[in-house]
């Protein structure tokens, strides 16, 4: 049995190992296989703007949490980099090129189209915790 | 990630990058120093074969958008200004970058991103080649 959360450092080279993570979880929750892909890619682009514009390539951690309600998948998130809430970051003018949009954007616009919810809440410590929803049966 | 480079020739000299595996955070630079190389030795026209790429993030779009731009810039008449336009109007198609086989997960990660916007999507390597 895979354990329900890990955490590790914020590294690009932690993002395989936080999707190896998803994907295990995922599998052994028996969400179908489009799902867990459609979760691993919102994943691998919340934990991307975790690194990048969070804690902007400082130290820190992620704790990355898989489990099921129902018949939906979620994972959570939890940082301790500055607040910033997604869901309310607007969707890219795709009539831009990509160098004229603002940056984040397209990473937030597809965990958007990939998921089906996205759930922001401030930790008690000051961070983020941020929550992906994806329907699995 | 690996790219494999073959050259074929269509009404003009193409440049066919033949990418093997994810373009994701940690490959995409990979993608954008080896287009900037073949571009600054002379490619003005590319084709990305995604036939063996299972998974593009957004920062693999983002290595594509880049390669599109330093192509633009090397090619003299296509302004960043007529480009904005033909995007918004929905007449433009870049004459120097194409895409090739994207699997299904691929192409609806390129459409999200409005990369079929700017960028024509082939499902044939010689089509595409052909098309310049």
């Amino acid at each position: 049995m895979v354990a329900r959360s890990i955490q590790v450092s914020a590294q690009v080279s932690n993002l395989a190992v936080i999707r190896h993570f998803v994907d295990e979880r995922a599998t052994d929750l028996k969400a179908n296989r489009k799902a867990i892909e459609d979760m691993l890619q919102a994943v691998e682009e919340a934990v991307a703007n975790i690194i990048f514009h969070g804690y902007r390539y400082r130290p820190g951690n992620i704790e990355v949490e898989v489990w099921n309600e129902d018949d939906m998948l979620l994972v959570r998130l939890r940082d301790q980099a500055p607040p910033f809430d997604p869901t309310t970051f607007p969707p890219p003018d795709l009539t831009f090129p990509l160098e004229q949009r603002r940056l984040g954007g397209l990473g937030i616009h597809l965990i958007r189209k990939f998921t089906d919810r996205m759930i922001h809440r401030m930790t008690s410590e000051g961070g983020n915790e941020l929550t992906l929803v994806k329907k699995i049966k | 990630m690996e790219i494999r480079v073959s050259h074929q020739q269509g009404r003009v000299p193409v440049t066919v990058f033949h990418v093997k595996g994810e373009i994701n955070t940690e490959t995409h630079e990979q993608l954008q120093t080896q287009a900037e190389q073949v571009i600054q030795t002379g490619t003005r026209h590319l084709v990305l074969d995604l036939a063996e790429v299972p998974y593009v993030s957004s920062y693999g779009i983002r290595a594509i958008s880049q390669i599109f731009t330093w192509l633009r810039d090397a090619s003299p008449g296509e302004s960043a200004e007529t480009v904005s336009k033909g995007m918004r109007d929905g007449t433009f198609k870049s004459s120097h970058l194409k895409l090739v086989n994207p699997s299904h997960r691929v192409l609806a990660v390129l459409t999200t991103a409005g990369i079929d916007m700017f960028l024509e999507i082939h499902s044939d390597l010689e089509q595409a080649v052909a098309s310049f």
